[in-house]
Order: C-alpha cells, then structure tokens, then sequence
C-alpha cells in the first residue's frame, strides 16, 4: 500500500539559510507520525512545503499519492490541515466559520459533534476573536477535523490547552487514528509525543538527528524517558557540532 | 454551489457589521442626491437646457456605490485576507480563487444595485425624477461600468502583495475617479484641460454613457467607451484569476 505522506529529500533554504535540509520520510496510513524539534528547527516550514503553502527548492512530496501542487483541489477534499497561530476572518463567529468550512467539502463532518466533543458548543454564536487562547487552538483543532480527512496536518497541536483538555484531545485523536486517520503533528510536550505518536522525526536546524519509533529513541539514548532522550540527542549534536568546530 | 452559497452569506454578513460599506455605498450616494436636489436640483444643467441639473447628475450619482465597493472594498477585503493568512488557508481546502473571488463580486454588486434603487428612489420621490432616456440602455451602461470599475478592483486586490499597497493603490484609483470623472463634481463645470485629462478614466467614459441614456439624448461614438470597458474588464479579470497570489 502507498504511503499517506511521502516526502523525499525536501530541501529549502532563504538565501544561504538551510531551512529544510534534505529530509526524508513516510508516513504510512493510520499512523501517527510526530515532528520534534526546537523552535525554528523548520518544523513548520517543512509542514508547509508539505501541504504546498510554501515553495520548495528540491525534493518530491506526495500526499495519498497525490501532488499537493497540482492535484491541489482533488488532494484537499481528503486532508485537513491546521497552522499555528491562525487569524479569521473579522467578526466571525464560530459557527459561521465552521459552517463555511463544511460547505467547502463534498463530504465534511457534522461540526457540530466535532464542537461538543472539543468543548465548544456553548460557543457557537460567540465571535471567534472573543474566545480564549485555548478554545481558539480546539477550534483550529475542529476546523482541520471538518473535512473528514483521511490525513491531517496538526502543528503544534495542543500549545496553550491546559492538561485535561490535552487528555480529552489525545482521546479522541486517537480513536479517529483507530479508524484510520494518518496524522502528521508536531509538538513541544514529549508526554503528547509517547502518547499518540507510531514514529518521530527529531529535526535540528532543518536536519533530521533521529528517525524511528519512540521506543528505539529512548532505547539509543543513556535515560528512560522520552523527554530526556529527546534533550540528549539535540544536545548531543550541539556537543559533536562544538568538538567539531574547536579540534582539540 | 453550496460553498458559494454559503461563503456569500457569511461574507455579507461580515461586511455588513464592518459598516463601512453601508455608509460609503449606501448612505453617502443618497446625501449626495438629496444635496445636489437641494441646491441645484431644478436649474438648467446649463443655459437653455432641456433638462436639470438633477437629471444630468442622476447617472454619475449612481457610480458612488460602484466605486466604493469595486475599487475601495473589493481590494482591500482581498488583501486583507491575504495578509491575515486567511487565503493561505483557504489553499488547503478545496477552494478556487475564482469562487472566492466571485463572492467578493455578487456582494459589491448587491451594494451597488441597492445604492441604485436608494437613489433613484431619493430623487423620484423627494425631487420628482423620472427617467427621461430607456431603462435598457441606462440599465446595460450600468452594468457595463459595473463590470469594467469592478475588475480593475479585482486586479488590484488578486495581485496586489500586501494590504498597504492595495491601499495605495485604490487610493490612487478612486479618489481621482470620483472626483474628476463626474461622479461627485459634476463635468460640466470642469475646465477643458482636465475635462480632457478626465476623459482617460475609464469611469468618465463609463458616466457620459449613463448620462446619455438617462436623458435620453443621443449616443455618439458609443462604440468606444463600451469596447474600452469590455476589453479592460476581460483583461483585469484574466490577470487577476492566473497570477492570484494565495499567500
């Protein structure tokens, strides 16, 4: 069977800044596939060259075996995708932004469910610019799940949702994950990450310093947790990075 | 259908709470009107002439609405959404430039046409106005003006990199256009040079049109202006859908 997401040596760079450089992966269906890095590491700029919002230098990327350029319009009634830190449109409230959004599809979800289950649904005839950071971030969350995708984008998924509610978000991810959603997120909380994600790719500079599952990344590196395995192996190349730059 | 449906519904009503519309395309053509009825409403346009200066300006009156919404709201709406990212997202759903475009352009037409019936509607009941020339050719010159200020806002705003610039630039469209092409000061009382200067804004062209089939007088050289205006309109909308710009 194809892969969901197919990316083949993705390579992006502003001037002499290597954004993206060279990274390889697959995602295959009903996975969860987890994106690490820093801030700035080009996480969302990979996302991005993903998904077509952003120009690539070199590389293939294929989603569902489609071109996300040219089968734009084809490709997208199948994938949801939510960006960091999205602005709407003014005024809006949130059922007309999510009633918009549903008549884009030609087979979307009932929102309404999909608001009750993230906790919005007292909020629909608010206006979006009223709600508070964490239900702006569920909302986003709704909006990549209206389309009934077969793959969804989510970055950074659970920024600024406070630790019950990320609780309920990993639930109900994963039970769409049981029937076979792929999803490709990034994240900052590596809890988030053993929970939810199959494999990770940690990424350092638009470099990727670890491809596997999440067991084989705490099993190469000295510790028994995620988050520290994660620590070791970023720092760990700053530590070979510096003995490279200063020879002894 | 339904995205366009939906998406047209939404988006007026947006632009409705914004209000800035509804005073400049609404509201101010009908001061305009009932001013100009006030002041001038009775006399001669000139000396001798069969008609008033109310039935002169009626035509020009009814472009305020036009220019507003096509030049000012159309691109600036567009850019603004290019720069809040919202276009952006629009390009991971299913959406063509062109339908979100074309809902812009069903709600500036629905401003204008109103802004049409209000002023008619002004100066038939408060100063007597009646349509000297035909309803067809005035309606068709309308349209044709409609057609050709909308597409150059199309233009602007599907090209246009970021909100400050399509500012600018319908700054630079419409505030001339308004003021020399007849729509607020009326032509006649223009000096020949910028009566000549003017007659290169596709808007004059467009107003002289409408003035003649209002009144009823006889077109000459009509076949320019509509051509201009056709071939303008074809070219700005051609443009704009190929190098829309997303983000």
């Amino acid at each position: 069977m194809e892969a969901a997401i197919a990316v083949n040596q993705l390579y992006k760079s502003y001037g002499d800044v290597r954004v993206v450089e060279n990274l390889s992966f697959s995602v295959n269906r009903g996975e969860v596939f987890g994106f690490l890095g820093a801030n700035g590491a080009g996480k969302s700029t990979t996302i991005e060259c993903i998904v077509g919002t952003r120009k690539y230098d070199r590389g293939t990327v294929s989603i569902l075996g489609l071109n996300p350029l040219q089968d734009r319009k084809q490709l997208f009634e199948r994938v949801g995708v939510q960006f960091q830190e999205t602005i709407y449109q003014d005024k809006i409230k949130v059922a007309e932004l999510c009633e918009v959004t549903r008549s884009l599809y030609q087979a979307a979800s009932n929102y309404r469910d999909l608001l009750q289950q993230f906790g919005l649904s007292e909020h629909l005839n608010r206006q979006v610019s009223e709600l508070s950071g964490g239900q702006k971030q569920r909302l986003s969350i709704v909006l990549a799940l209206i389309p009934n995708p077969e793959v969804v984008f989510l970055d950074e998924l659970t920024t600024g949702l406070d630790a019950k509610v990320r609780r309920e978000v990993w639930k109900y991810l994963s039970s769409l994950k049981a029937q076979g959603l792929t999803i490709l997120l990034t994240s900052h909380f590596m809890d988030e990450v053993e929970a939810l994600c199959d494999r990770i790719m940690i990424i350092k500079e638009g470099r990727s310093i670890f491809h596997g599952t999440v067991r084989e990344a705490i099993a190469a590196s000295p510790y028994d947790h995620l988050e520290d395995a994660y620590l070791w192996f970023t720092d760990k190349e700053e530590l070979e990075n510096a003995s490279f730059s200063y020879p002894v | 259908m339904q995205a366009f449906h939906t998406l047209f519904k939404t988006e007026f009503k947006l632009s409705l709470r914004g209000i800035d519309m509804f005073i400049f395309a609404l509201c101010m053509p009908v001061i305009v009107m009932i001013i100009l009825g006030v002041v001038v409403g009775d006399r001669p346009a000139f000396e001798g002439a069969s008609y008033t200066f109310l039935e002169q300006s009626f035509g020009a009156v009814t472009t305020i609405a036009i220019c507003a919404g096509g030049v000012m709201g159309l691109p600036l709406v567009v850019s603004d959404y290019r720069h809040k990212k919202i276009l952006k997202r629009f390009k991971v759903t299913p959406i063509s430039p062109s339908l979100i475009l074309a809902v812009q352009l069903a709600i500036y037409a629905i401003y204008s046409i109103v802004s049409l019936l209000l002023v008619y509607a002004t100066s038939a009941i408060c100063f007597g106005y009646d349509l000297k020339g035909s309803w067809l050719y005035f309606l068709g010159s309308y349209l044709l003006v409609m057609l050709s200020m909308f597409s150059i806002g199309i233009l602007v705003g599907g090209i246009a990199p970021n909100v400050k610039i399509a500012g600018v630039i319908a700054s630079l469209l419409y505030f001339p256009m308004l003021i020399f092409s007849g729509a607020t000061l009326p032509y006649e009382i223009m000096p020949t040079a910028l009566q000549k200067a003017a007659d290169l804004l596709p808007l004059t062209q467009g107003i002289k049109l409408m003035k003649a089939t209002s009144l009823g007088l006889p077109i000459d050289k009509v076949m320019w202006p509509v051509l201009i205006m056709i071939l303008l309109a074809f070219i700005c909308t051609s443009i704009s859908v190929r190098f829309f710009k997303w983000e």
